[in-house]
């Protein structure tokens, strides 16, 4: 290597021309034509020049001789083999020509003779020489030939790397320079030669560059490399990896540095391109929204394509216009003014730069923003010292959603693998946009269900597929007055029992068959403080994705108060149903009373009135008229018992009957009743079994009369001809127990439990020709109970009627009194 | 209490020549003796009835000219008796005599088949001119 480069200095001499070992032209292949026949007619000219002088001073040949040998012998030298001769036989003949033209001057002849074969045997024998010496010039020259096709390869290869390559001395001062080196350093190889490694390079590298070189020149080191800075002329700097060899120079013997310099500038880009990709991605993967997301991208972009500010221009859905929503600044103050102008931008589509990309949808740049034709910052990017612009378009689905704008202080145009970077960075933050307008969406969604869910008056519980309760709100919490967990363990169960339940009355499907129509049903529940509600549930299945109810969501609502208004309605109804019904009964039973009575009266009346207009009418006999009068009078005192008994009940029944209390013998009060029946009861005949010893009791003797003598009446009335009435007595623990008992028709079994109620008279059979009030008994049972005492009857249809009734016996009425037997 | 006088006295049958025969059905004494004092007097011949079995057995046996059929009776009352004997002899003419007098019960009476209604209390007069009536239509 060492050799070819000192080789490659003799044809490029740096420090100008150097000697070279070989012959000027031999070799040379461009001689001119003329300049070759030139050379070849020379000789010949030579000869003719001295023969023409030999001639002209008639010299002998012998003195011409020396001149035709000097021509010959340079000849046989520079020429080849043929024109040797040629020249050699041209010279002979010049020696002869003379001594032949003369003649006979043999004297002369002969020596010209001698002399010609003199040069013909020089020439020959020079030519010999001649093409041996010429034989190895031309191996020479081959060599020569072969060596610079050799050096013409390497030059190519040295010239046409990518590496820049050069030699300085152990000082760093270049002695040569390749192409690429000459790129590299910014300067024409002239201007290169006597500058100096060292300041070749940015100040900071300096001082481990000059240290390298002392190292190298002790040799320390053989050779040293490092990521350097090239500063160029034009204060620009080149990134480069710098590699330094110390060489021995077989030229001169003194050592060289070889120093190879990379532009590594290509490589970083690229390097910060793919580094500049994947922190877009990972903003983009970590980020949490938008806000957040989008400044991160921008300075990212900033960051590791060496812009100087970045800005995010959105699409306003409304207005049709881009206005910026985010920026980065990674430059200083000096660019605040310009970004802070372009927030209070609108821009249109198609106008200016970022109009224009969204317009389009292809990245676009300007590196001249001075002298833009539609840069719509002109001043404040002077005034920020920005010089150039690249704007790229962020698509979402085809469609351009915002532009971004990156600016910076140097005049650059983004090479083909920075705009690739870019379109692909827009591509992924549109779909970042899009994935977290999304997700804001849905986080706004949620926080709204989140709100209702939290805040409804209603109770509202999410149910698992599995009929689990997922989650109650606080509504239905409150309502049910348990906390999440009770409600889940104890509460939901009993809730979806009583939910199924109350389905199944209604023929709907259960709970978690699948409820789609949306239907309430009603339910009763406890809370968790024991109080019953009314709850109206409202089942909606939520679908999955697939369409299978992933959950259920359960409204719940609290409608005792409704419920129980409607209860209360409904029993004030069924009350005030009944209360109707039973005016209408005793709207029937008075009418059915007034019919009694009236017929009763007009009864009575029929014999009153008929017998006392006869009366009227006279011509009747005595007997007849006494008759008569009798009648009226029976009739009479008939409608006025019946008005009696009418009015003793009524005020029985009202409470305005008041009964006097004194000690009665009811021996006594049975002997006066039956003494009082008797004269109107010749049919029967009476029997009476009275217990002597039965104690007084405490009552009103005339109404207890009236009891014995209403049971005895109707007990006659009731009795065949013929027939018997029994009047019994005794003591039955603290009550006196009377018995009426007749052998009479009976009462049928289905009307002996309405005997003691008013109006009702036994009407069938043969009772029907009874009459009475249908206020007998009732008015009885009254005054038996007014007494503290009971009343019932035992009877059978033809075997006649039994009437038992007891009245308290009287606190102090231990003595017993002689019964008067009637 | 009902007398033994039931079966009534008759006066002649219902069909012999000149006199017209009217049965009296009442479980009432009063009415009964009061019906057949005033009706005798005017020339009628009466029969007497003290329940609706009897009268359907009397009306059907002696064929009165009329019948004063009283409702309020025991076994059958006057209207189940009227029916009975209504369906035997539909040309009977039978007055209901009750003291279930309100309108509502005359209009019934009459539904019931009843040729005439006299309602308790009645004038003397009215009781005659009703069977005068029938037994000029005679």
């Amino acid at each position: 290597m060492a050799d070819k480069l000192c080789a490659l200095r003799t044809f490029h001499p740096a420090r100008g021309g150097e000697a070279s070992g070989v012959a000027p032209g031999a070799g040379d292949q461009s001689f001119s034509r003329t300049r070759l026949l030139v050379r070849r007619a020379t000789p010949f000219a030579a000869v003719a020049a001295i023969f023409a002088i030999q001639a002209l001073a008639d010299a002998r040949p012998v003195l011409a001789f020396p001149l035709y040998l000097t021509v010959v012998l340079l000849v046989s030298l520079q020429q080849n083999r043929v024109e040797s001769i040629a020249v050699a036989v041209v010279a002979a003949t010049a020696l002869l020509i003379v001594p032949l033209a003369s003649a006979g001057q043999t004297s002369d002849l002969a020596p010209a003779v001698l002399l010609a074969a003199v040069i013909l045997g020089v020439a020959i024998a020079m030519s010999a020489l001649g093409r041996h010496a010429r034989d190895a010039a031309a191996e020479t020259q081959h060599r020569l030939d072969e060596l610079a096709a050799s050096e013409r390869r390497l030059r190519a290869t040295v010239e046409s790397t990518g590496v820049g390559l050069g030699l300085t001395d152990l000082e760093g001062r270049w002695l040569q320079a390749n192409e690429q080196l000459t790129a590299i350093l910014g300067r024409s190889r002239d201007a290169i030669a006597g500058t100096t490694l060292v300041e070749g390079v940015s100040e900071r590298d300096r001082t481990a560059l000059t240290e390298a070189l002392s190292l190298l020149r002790s040799g320390d080191v053989a050779r040293w490399d490092a990521d350097v800075s090239q500063l160029r002329p034009d204060g620009t700097e080149v990134p480069v990896a710098l590699f330094i060899t110390k060489l021995p120079n077989t030229a001169t013997g003194e050592p060289l540095l070889l120093v190879q310099s990379r532009d590594t500038s290509v490589s970083q880009r690229v390097d910060a391109l793919r580094d500049c990709a994947a922190a877009v991605r990972q903003v983009i993967l970590t980020s949490a929204g938008l806000d957040q997301g989008v400044p991160q991208v921008l300075g990212a972009l900033c960051a590791y394509l060496a812009w100087d500010a970045a800005e995010f221009w959105g699409v306003d859905p409304d207005r049709q216009v881009l206005r910026v929503r985010h920026s980065w600044n990674a430059s200083g103050a000096v660019v605040d003014g310009f970004l802070h102008l372009g927030r209070r931008l609108a821009v249109a589509s198609e106008s200016g730069l970022v109009g224009r990309v969204w317009k389009s949808g292809v990245l676009a740049a300007d590196a001249d923003l001075e002298h833009s034709a539609d840069f719509d910052r002109v001043e404040s990017a002077r005034s920020a010292g920005l010089r150039s612009a690249v704007a790229f378009p962020v698509v979402d689905g085809g469609e351009v959603v915002g532009v971004v704008e990156l600016v910076s202080e140097r005049s650059r145009i983004p090479k083909d693998d920075e705009v690739m970077m870019m379109a692909t960075a827009g591509v992924e933050i549109g779909s970042f946009i899009r994935r977290s307008d999304t997700a804001q969406a849905l986080r706004r969604s949620e926080a709204d269900h989140r709100a209702i869910f939290e805040r409804s008056p209603i109770g509202i519980a999410r149910i698992g597929a599995g009929g689990d309760l997922v989650e109650a709100n606080p509504a239905l919490l409150g309502m049910l007055e348990h906390d999440q967990e009770t409600m889940r363990e104890i509460a939901w169960p009993e809730l979806l029992h009583a939910y199924d339940q109350a389905a199944s009355r209604q023929h709907k499907a259960p709970f978690l068959a699948g409820i789609t129509d949306g239907s309430s049903v009603q339910v009763r529940a406890a809370t968790g403080a024991g109080n019953w509600l009314w709850l109206q549930l409202t089942a909606t299945p939520i679908p999955d994705s697939s369409g299978r109810p992933e959950h259920v969501l359960l409204m719940i609502e609290d409608v005792t108060a409704v419920r129980e208004t409607s209860d209360k309605l409904a029993e004030s109804l069924d009350a005030q149903r009944e209360a109707n019904a039973n005016l209408e009964k005793l709207d029937r039973t008075k009418s059915e009373f007034l019919s009694i009575v009236s017929h009763e009266f007009r009864t009575a009346l029929t014999g009153i009135q008929g017998f006392s207009e006869l009366i009227r009418d006279g011509g009747l006999e005595t007997d007849e008229v006494r008759a008569y009068g009798g009648y009226i009078f029976n009739d009479a005192d008939r409608v006025n018992r019946l008005i009696g008994d009418m009015l003793d009940l009524d005020r029985m029944e009202s409470g305005r009957m008041t009964m006097r209390s004194a000690e009665v013998d009811i021996n006594d009060v049975l002997t006066e009743a039956v003494s009082r029946a008797a004269p109107s009861a010749s049919n029967v005949e009476f029997k009476a079994d009275l217990d002597p010893r039965l104690p007084i009791v405490a009552g009103d003797r005339d109404r207890l009369i009236q009891v014995v003598s209403n049971l005895v009446n109707n007990a006659v009335k009731y009795s065949p001809e013929g027939g018997t009435v029994t009047i019994t007595s005794r003591a039955e623990g603290r009550f006196a127990l009377v018995s009426v008992t007749d052998n009479g028709i009976g009462i049928p079994a289905e009307e002996i439990g309405h005997v003691f109620e008013r109006f009702r008279r036994v009407r069938s059979g043969a009772a029907q020709s009874i009459p009475g009030t249908g206020l007998g008994l009732t008015i009885v049972k009254q005054i038996v109970e007014m007494h503290g005492g009971k009343i019932w009857v035992e009877s059978a249809v033809g075997h006649g009627s039994s009437f038992h009734f007891t009245i308290p016996l009287a606190p102090e009425g231990a003595e017993s009194l002689q019964l008067r037997h009637a | 209490m009902p007398e033994a006088n039931a079966g009534g006295t008759a006066v002649g049958q219902g069909s012999t020549a000149g006199t017209f025969i009217v049965l009296v059905a009442d479980d009432n004494e009063v009415a009964q003796r009061l019906c057949k004092r005033v009706l005798e007097k005017a020339g009628y011949g009466v029969l007497i009835a003290a329940d609706g079995l009897q009268a359907v057995d009397i009306a059907l046996g002696q064929r009165p000219a009329m019948i004063l059929m009283d409702v309020a009776m025991p076994g059958i009352d006057g209207l189940e008796a009227m029916r009975r004997i209504k369906e035997q002899v539909p040309t009977m003419p039978i007055v209901i005599a009750s003291a279930h007098s309100m309108a509502s019960d005359r209009e019934r009476f009459l539904a019931a088949g009843a040729d005439n209604v006299l309602s308790k209390p009645f004038r003397l007069a009215d009781l005659i001119a009703i069977v005068a009536k029938l037994a000029s239509a005679r």
